[in-house]
C-alpha cells in the first residue's frame, strides 16, 4: 500500500453517525407498508413438553385477528431451520419453524397470530390455548450426556450431538516428561447477546410480479435469501432480502431464524405485508445465546514453566436445536486452544450436548474468547503454581517472530506476529513493574489490588472457503458514476462496524477524490452482488479487499483512458485532487471527470476498450488472519463486599494495517466492554426446570458506563500477508483479549487468600465468599479499618 | 410490550380522583410516575381495568417548609427531591437517597408517593423515610389520616394504604445542628435497585449519640427500623468500634430475601457492612468533621 | 423451589383431615379460589386468582389428592395454567396429634413457568410463603369457627 496517504489510516469520523445520532436512520420497526399486518408468536412456557392440543378458536374470532396458524397449518410448506455446519457423526436435531408435537425450550414458537394492528395482536396472543403435558427437562449439559437422562431428539439417544477430537504431537510423552501437571475446571458461562435493536422481519409479496421482499435485521442478507428460497420453495431470483439499519448483532443476527421464514410465508399466503418485531423478552428467550462451555484442562509443564502438552475436554451446551452454526462454534474453540504459545502436544475432546435451552451459536468472538480464556487462565495457573511472574511464563512459551508462518498442533497456521513486542509494550504502557510494587504495598494495608495479563491470538478474516461452511470469499462492485461520484456495492453487510466510512476512505485514496464522493451500499440483495456477510471480523480483511481490488481495476481503466487522451504512459499517471496527473511531464493533468466522461460517452476510448466504469471482484483469501495483542487490567477488590472495581485497562492490539484508527479504537473499546460483561456481570441462568430466570434487563446485568475504567489503547502493526491491504480484523479482539485479563486480575487480587481460580461472572458474593471462607491458615489478616473506610467513602452514594 | 386494555382517567382534582377510586374499587390503579406500574402492565403481570392518572392533577407536587417540618407532595419526582435546595439544606438525606435511585430517566418520572405506595422491597426511599420518622398523609373520600413511617410498610408490596386511599403528602423533619444523616447503598448490578440500602440519622449531644434512627431496605420483604442497632448505640459515645459492633445487629431477626444477586446470608452480612458505613458517615456529618 | 414448614392447628386431627379432603372446605382455604369442582375421585377442577398488590395471575387447572392415609398423611398436587404461564405444586402433608391439637407438616416443590418465572425471581419465594401462610390462616380460621370452645 502507498506509504504517504491522504485518507487511508486517518481517523475520519464515521459517515454513518449523523443519521444515527439524529434519529434519521430506519430500522425494520420504522418501516410501514400499506395494508401491513402484524404477527406475533405464541411461545412455550415449558422447557420440555408434549403439545396435546392447540385451541385457536378464541383467538381466531377475536377482533382484528386475520389468522392463527400452528405447525399443522404450515406442514410441508416451510422447511426446517437450516444448519450450515456439518461435522463427522453429527446427529440430527431438526428444528421445525413451529413446534411440532413437542417443545424443547422455553420460548419455542407454537403458533403464530396475525392481526390488523399490534394491540389486537397482543390481546389475541393470550387467547390461544395450548395444552401441554410436561416432560422432564435436561438443563445441565453434563447430566444431559450421562446415562438415563431424558432424550431430546431420537437420533441422539445420549443427547450427544457429536464428539470432536483432535490430537497433535506426542501427548503421552509430554505428560511422562512433565515436572508438574496442572488441572483445572474452567467455565464459560452462557451469555445473551442483547443487541440494542431486537430482531425484526417485514415481508411483502407482490403476486403480479411474483416477488417476495424481506426486510430483516440480519448480518447475512444473501445467505438468508438463499435459505429462505430453499425453506419456502420459492425461486431464488424472486426473493430479495434487504437489511435496513441493523442495531447491533454480535453474531446473534448471523443466523436464519424460524420467524424469518414464517413471516415471509405469511406474506405470500395472505397476500399482504406482514411484520414481526421481537420483544426484549423474546430476544432473551429465542435469539441465540453465546458461550456455555465447561472446560477441563490438564497441562504438562516443566519446572521452569515450559508447556510440554495440554489435554482439553470441553462439554459445549448447544441447546435444544442447531441454529445456523451451532455445532461449529465449539470446534473454533478447539482450533485456537494452543493460544499464542508453542504447545508441542495437544489432545482435545469436545462434546456437543443437547439440552432444553435456547441454541448457542456465534456470539462476538464465537469460540475464540472461550479458547483464549481457557489458555490464558492456564498460563496464570502455571505461573501461580510455580510462583513465577505471569509475564515471564508467557514470554517463555511464545514462538519467535522468525517462526512465522507458525503451524500449531491444532492444524492452523498463524500468518504473522510478534507477541514479545506487544507484551513488552503493554507492560511498559501500564507501568507493570510499578504496579507490582504498589500491589505489595497495598496488601500490607489490607487492600487488594489485582493485576491481570492476557496475551492472545485470534482467528479472523473468515476465511478461506475451504474452511468455511458456506464459502469464505467476499464480493464488491465499484461503479464510478458519470458525474464522478463513486458507489461501492459490498457483499459484506456492515451493521455498526463503520465500513461506509473506511471503504469510502479507500475509494477516495485510490481515485484521488474525497470520502464524500464515495458512497457505500450494502445489505440489499437486489442491488449488490452476492456476498457472504459481516461476521468473524471479516468485513474489512475480506470485503474490504474485494472493494480494494475493484477500485484498482477501475483506476487502471481510468489510467488507460487518461493515458490515451493525454498521450501519456498510463503507468506513469497518478490520481489526486480530482485529477489525473502525469508524473513525467511537469504539471500536465486532466480532470478525472474527463476520463470518466470518455468512458460513458464512449467516443474517445482507446481502441477495443469496453465502455462503462464498473468492476466486480470476488476475493478469495488464502488463509485466515491471526490478530494478536496483550492486555493489562488492574482491579481493586473491596474486601468487605467482594465488589470488583476496574481501575485501569491497557490494551495493545495488533490488527495489521489500519484503515481508520478511530474505527479500530471503537471496536476495541466495545469489545472490552463486552468482555467486562462476561467477566463481571452477565449470566444467562436457567433454573432446574429450564426456566430462564434472567429473562430481562432487570436481572441480566450488562456493564454500564460507571463500571468501566479509562481504557488506554495502543497498537503494534504487523501487516498480514494474506491480503493486499495487510489488514487482519479487529471486530472481536476486545472480547477475546479482555475477558481473561480481567479474571486474571481478580484472581491475582485474591492470591493472598489462596484463591487460584474464580468462575465468571466475578460476582461480588462469589468473591466475598472466597475471601471470607479462605482456609484460616492462609487467610491474611482482616482488612485494615482505614482501608475499609476509604472504600466506604468511595462507594457510598 | 403492550398492556391489556384499560380505561384511562385523568382527574383534575384530588376530589375527582377519589371519586373515581371509589367508583372503580380494586379494579382501578393509580398512576403516578408509572415506573413501577407500567412495566408490570406491559408484561401483563398487572391488568387494572381502570387507570387513574395523577399526573394531570395540580397540587400534589411541592416541597415546602411548615413549622420545622418539610412537607412533600406525593407527586414530587425523584429528580425534584434530588435537586431541591430546601431539602439539600435542611434534610439532605432525602436528596442523597433520591440521587441513588435508578438513572436520570427514572428519576425524572418516578415519584416519592409512587415509590412508597408501591413498597418494593428493594426501593431506596423507605430506608430514609423510616430513619427520618416521616409522617404519611393519606386522603380518601372519608377524610384524611396520617400514619408514622414505621407503621406504613406492612409487607412486600403492601402498605397501610386502603382501597380508596391516595397517599398525598410525606412530612419529614428539618434536621438541626448536631444531627447528621447518610444513605449508603449496595446496588443490584442489573436493575440498580438496592440489594441493601441503609439510612442512618444520628444526633450528637455532649459527644453522645442522643438520638439515633436506622432504616434498612433491600434485606427483607419490607423495609424496617434496625432497632437492635439503635438500642446498642443510644446514649453511648460514638467510636469506630462501637459503631461496627452495633452494625452487626442490622439484620437480626429479619426474614432475609434471596435472589440471583445475593443470598440471604450475604444480604444479612451486607446489611451490617452498610449500616456501619452509613453510621460512620452520619456521625461524621453530625460532628461536622466531614460532609 | 422447595417449600416446607409446619403449623399447629387448634383442632383434632380428624377435623383437619376433613378440612383438607372436603372440597367445599378446601376451596375456602385456597387463596383467590374462584371455583373448585369435582372432576373424578379426589380430583377437582379449580380456578384461582393469585394476587400480590398490583401483580396478579389467573390460573385454571386441577387439584389432586393422593396417597391418602387417613388421618395422617396425604399428597396434594396443584397445577394450573394461565396468561402469565403455568404453576405447579406438589407436596406431602403429615398430621400428628399434639395434646389435642394437630401439627401439620408440609414439604414439597413448587414451580412457576413463563413470565413470572422470568421477571419475578426475586419475589417468588416470599410470595409463595405468603400464599401458603394465607392457606393455613384460612384453614385455622375455619377450624376455629367450627370447633366449639377452641
Ligand atoms: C429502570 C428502573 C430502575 C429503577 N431503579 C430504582 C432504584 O434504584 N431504586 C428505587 O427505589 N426505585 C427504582 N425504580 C423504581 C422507580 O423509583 C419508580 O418510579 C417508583 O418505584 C414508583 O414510582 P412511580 O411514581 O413511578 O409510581 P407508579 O409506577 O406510577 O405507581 C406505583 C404503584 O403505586 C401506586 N401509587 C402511585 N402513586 C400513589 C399515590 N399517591 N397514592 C397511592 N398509591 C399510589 C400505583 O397505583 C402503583 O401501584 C426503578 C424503575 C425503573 C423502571
Amino acid at each position: 500500500m502507498a506509504t504517504a496517504t491522504k485518507y487511508i489510516g486517518k481517523p475520519l469520523k464515521r459517515k454513518e453517525d449523523p443519521r444515527l445520532i439524529h434519529g434519521l436512520a430506519h430500522y425494520v420497526d420504522d418501516l410501514v407498508l400499506a395494508g401491513m399486518l402484524h404477527a406475533g408468536f405464541v411461545r412455550s412456557p415449558h422447557a420440555h413438553a408434549l403439545i396435546k392440543f392447540v385451541d385457536t378458536s378464541k383467538a381466531q374470532s377475536a377482533p382484528g385477528v386475520v389468522a392463527v396458524l400452528t405447525a399443522e397449518d404450515v406442514r410441508g410448506q416451510i422447511g426446517a431451520v437450516p444448519c450450515a455446519a456439518v461435522l463427522p457423526d453429527m446427529k440430527a436435531a431438526p428444528r421445525p419453524v413451529l413446534a411440532t408435537g413437542r417443545v424443547r425450550f422455553v420460548g419455542e414458537a407454537v403458533a403464530v397470530v396475525i392481526a390488523s394492528d399490534r394491540y389486537a395482536l397482543r390481546d389475541a396472543l393470550d387467547l390461544v390455548d395450548v395444552d401441554y403435558e410436561s416432560l422432564t427437562p435436561v438443563v445441565d449439559p453434563e447430566k444431559a450426556i450421562s446415562k438415563g437422562a431424558p432424550v431430546l431428539h431420537e437420533p441422539s439417544p445420549d443427547n450427544v450431538a457429536y464428539r470432536w477430537e483432535l490430537e497433535g504431537g506426542d501427548i503421552k510423552k509430554a505428560f511422562k516428561q512433565a515436572d508438574k501437571v496442572i488441572r483445572q475446571r474452567i467455565l464459560n458461562q452462557r451469555l445473551v447477546p442483547v443487541a440494542m435493536e431486537p430482531r425484526g422481519v417485514l415481508a411483502e409479496y407482490k403476486p403480479g410480479e411474483k416477488t417476495l421482499t424481506v426486510w430483516s435485521s440480519t448480518q447475512i442478507p444473501h445467505l438468508l435469501k438463499t435459505q429462505l428460497a430453499a425453506m419456502l420453495g420459492a425461486p431464488e431470483h424472486s426473493v430479495r432480502v434487504i437489511t435496513p439499519e441493523v442495531g447491533g448483532g454480535f453474531g446473534s443476527k448471523l443466523n436464519v431464524y424460524p420467524e424469518e421464514a414464517v413471516i415471509a410465508h405469511l406474506a405470500m399466503r395472505l397476500g399482504r405485508p406482514v411484520k414481526w418485531v421481537e420483544t426484549r423478552r423474546e430476544n432473551f428467550l429465542c435469539t441465540i445465546h453465546g458461550r456455555d462451555q465447561i472446560g477441563d484442562v490438564e497441562a504438562a509443564v516443566t519446572k521452569d514453566g515450559v508447556l510440554l502438552g495440554v489435554k482439553w475436554r470441553i462439554v459445549a451446551d448447544l441447546g435444544a436445536y442447531y441454529q445456523l452454526l451451532t455445532p461449529l462454534i465449539p470446534t473454533l474453540t478447539g482450533l485456537m486452544l494452543a493460544g499464542c504459545y508453542k504447545v508441542p502436544a495437544i489432545r482435545i475432546e469436545i462434546i456437543g450436548a443437547l439440552t432444553n435451552k435456547m441454541s448457542t451459536d456465534a456470539y462476538r468472538g464465537a469460540g475464540r474468547p472461550e479458547a483464549t480464556y481457557y489458555i490464558e487462565r492456564l498460563m496464570d495457573l502455571i505461573a501461580a503454581e510455580l510462583k513465577k511472574d505471569p509475564a515471564e511464563i508467557r514470554r517463555k512459551n511464545f514462538p519467535q517472530p522468525k517462526d512465522f508462518p507458525y503451524a500449531t498442533p491444532t492444524g492452523v497456521t498463524y500468518d504473522s506476529a510478534n507477541y514479545q513486542k506487544s507484551l513488552d509494550l503493554a507492560l511498559q504502557k501500564s507501568g507493570y513493574a510499578k504496579l507490582r510494587k504498589e500491589q505489595a504495598k497495598l496488601r500490607k494495608q489490607g487492600r487488594y489490588l489485582g493485576i491481570g495479563l492476557s496475551t492472545y491470538v485470534e482467528i479472523c478474516a473468515m476465511g478461506p472457503s475451504s474452511a468455511m461452511p458456506a464459502g469464505g470469499w467476499e464480493s464488491a462492485t465499484v461503479r464510478v458514476e458519470p458525474t464522478g461520484k463513486v458507489t461501492i456495492l459490498t457483499g459484506a453487510s456492515p451493521h455498526g462496524q463503520g465500513q461506509e466510512t473506511s471503504f469510502a476512505q479507500m475509494g477516495a485514496e485510490i481515485l484521488g477524490l474525497t470520502p464524500d464522493d464515495v458512497h457505500v451500499v450494502h445489505g440489499d440483495t437486489a442491488a449488490v452482488p452476492y456476498g457472504i456477510g459481516t461476521f468473524g471480523s471479516r468485513g474489512t480483511a475480506v470485503g474490504g479487499t474485494a472493494a480494494y481490488k475493484s477500485l484498482i481495476k477501475l483506476r487502471d481503466k481510468l489510467a488507460q483512458i487518461a493515458g490515451h487522451l493525454m498521450g501519456e504512459d498510463p503507468q506513469k499517471l497518478v490520481f489526486g485532487d480530482g485529477r489525473i496527473w502525469s508524473k513525467s511531464a511537469g504539471n500536465k493533468s486532466i480532470g478525472l471527470i474527463e476520463a470518466i466522461g470518455a468512458a460513458y460517452v464512449a467516443k474517445t476510448l482507446p481502441p477495443g476498450m469496453e465502455p462503462g466504469l464498473d468492476a466486480t471482484t470476488f476475493f478469495e483469501p488464502s488463509n485466515f488472519t491471526f490478530p494478536f495483542g496483550a492486555h493489562v487490567c488492574v482491579v481493586e477488590i473491596d474486601a468487605e463486599t467482594g465488589d470488583v472495581r476496574l481501575l485501569k485497562y491497557v490494551a495493545v492490539d495488533d490488527c495489521g494495517n489500519v484503515l481508520n484508527p478511530l474505527l479500530v479504537e471503537g471496536q476495541v473499546h466495545g469489545g472490552i466492554v463486552q468482555a467486562v460483561g462476561q467477566a463481571m456481570f452477565e449470566e444467562a441462568v436457567y433454573d432446574e426446570h429450564g426456566q430462564l430466570i434472567t429473562g430481562e434487563l432487570m436481572d441480566y446485568a450488562l456493564p454500564r458506563a460507571g463500571a468501566l475504567p479509562w481504557m488506554e489503547t495502543h497498537r503494534t502493526v504487523t501487516p498480514s500477508p494474506v491480503n493486499p491491504l495487510g489488514v487482519k480484523g479487529v471486530g472481536e479482539a476486545g472480547t477475546i483479549g479482555a475477558t481473561p485479563a480481567i479474571i486474571n486480575a481478580v484472581v491475582d487480587a485474591l492470591a493472598p487468600f489462596g484463591v487460584r481460580h474464580v468462575d465468571m461472572p466475578a460476582k461480588r458474593e462469589r468473591i466475598w465468599k472466597l475471601m471470607h471462607e479462605a482456609p484460616p491458615r492462609r487467610a491474611p489478616r482482616a482488612p485494615a479499618k482505614a482501608a475499609a473506610r476509604r472504600q466506604a467513602g468511595r462507594r457510598a452514594k | 410490550m403492550i398492556p391489556a386494555p384499560f380505561e384511562y382517567h385523568a382527574p383534575k382534582s384530588l376530589e375527582e380522583a377519589l371519586r373515581l377510586l371509589d367508583r372503580h374499587g380494586d379494579e382501578a390503579k393509580l398512576l403516578a410516575g408509572g415506573h413501577s406500574l407500567l412495566p408490570m402492565m406491559k408484561l401483563r403481570l398487572a391488568a387494572p381495568r381502570f387507570v387513574i392518572d395523577l399526573g394531570r392533577l395540580k397540587g400534589l407536587d411541592y416541597i415546602r417548609e411548615e413549622q420545622g417540618m418539610i412537607a412533600i407532595g406525593a407527586m414530587t419526582t425523584h429528580a425534584e427531591i434530588e435537586n431541591s435546595s430546601l431539602l439539600r439544606a435542611k434534610c439532605p438525606l432525602l436528596s442523597e437517597t433520591a440521587a441513588a435511585i435508578g438513572d436520570v430517566q427514572v428519576r425524572n418520572r418516578g415519584t416519592l408517593g409512587g415509590s412508597l405506595a408501591h413498597a418494593d422491597p428493594a426501593a431506596d426511599y423507605p430506608a430514609s423515610i423510616l430513619a427520618l420518622e416521616a409522617q404519611m398523609t393519606m386522603n380518601s373520600s372519608m377524610g384524611v389520616r396520617a400514619v408514622d413511617a414505621a407503621e406504613f410498610f406492612l409487607d412486600m408490596l403492601t402498605t397501610q394504604l386502603r382501597p380508596g386511599e391516595i397517599l398525598t403528602e410525606i412530612r419529614v423533619p428539618a434536621l438541626g445542628k448536631g444531627t447528621g444523616a447518610a444513605y449508603c447503598k449496595l446496588s443490584q448490578p442489573a436493575s440498580g435497585y438496592a440489594v441493601v440500602g441503609v439510612a442512618a440519622r444520628v444526633t450528637l449531644a455532649a459527644g453522645k449519640l442522643a438520638q439515633i434512627a436506622v432504616g434498612v431496605t433491600g434485606v427483607g420483604p419490607k423495609a424496617y427500623r434496625a432497632v437492635n442497632v439503635e438500642d446498642a448505640l443510644r446514649g453511648k459515645k460514638a467510636s469506630e468500634k462501637l459503631l461496627a459492633e452495633a452494625a452487626r445487629h442490622a439484620a437480626r431477626g429479619v426474614e432475609a430475601l434471596a435472589d440471583l444477586h445475593a443470598s440471604a446470608g450475604y444480604r444479612s452480612e451486607m446489611a451490617a457492612v452498610f449500616t456501619r458505613r452509613a453510621l460512620e458517615r452520619a456521625v461524621a456529618r453530625a460532628a461536622g468533621t466531614k460532609a | 423451589m422447595k417449600v416446607q414448614g409446619q403449623i399447629l392447628l387448634a383442632a383434632a386431627r380428624g377435623q383437619v383431615w376433613d378440612l383438607l379432603t372436603d372440597p367445599a372446605k378446601l376451596a375456602k382455604c385456597l387463596p383467590g379460589c374462584e371455583k373448585l369442582e369435582a372432576a373424578g375421585p379426589d380430583r377437582y377442577k379449580v380456578s384461582v386468582k393469585f394476587a400480590l398488590a398490583a401483580i396478579s395471575g389467573s390460573y385454571s387447572g386441577a387439584v389432586e389428592l393422593s396417597e391418602k392415609k387417613q388421618p395422617e398423611s396425604l399428597r396434594i398436587m396443584l397445577e394450573g395454567k394461565g396468561t402469565p404461564g403455568f404453576m405447579k405444586g406438589e407436596g406431602r402433608i403429615r398430621l400428628t396429634e399434639k395434646q389435642g391439637q394437630t401439627e401439620l407438616r408440609y414439604e414439597g416443590e413448587a414451580q412457576v413457568g413463563g413470565m413470572i418465572a422470568a421477571v419475578g425471581q426475586r419475589m417468588i419465594d416470599v410470595a409463595a410463603r405468603r400464599i401458603i401462610q394465607q392457606f393455613f390462616d384460612a384453614a385455622a380460621a375455619q377450624l376455629r369457627s367450627s370447633v366449639p370452645g377452641a
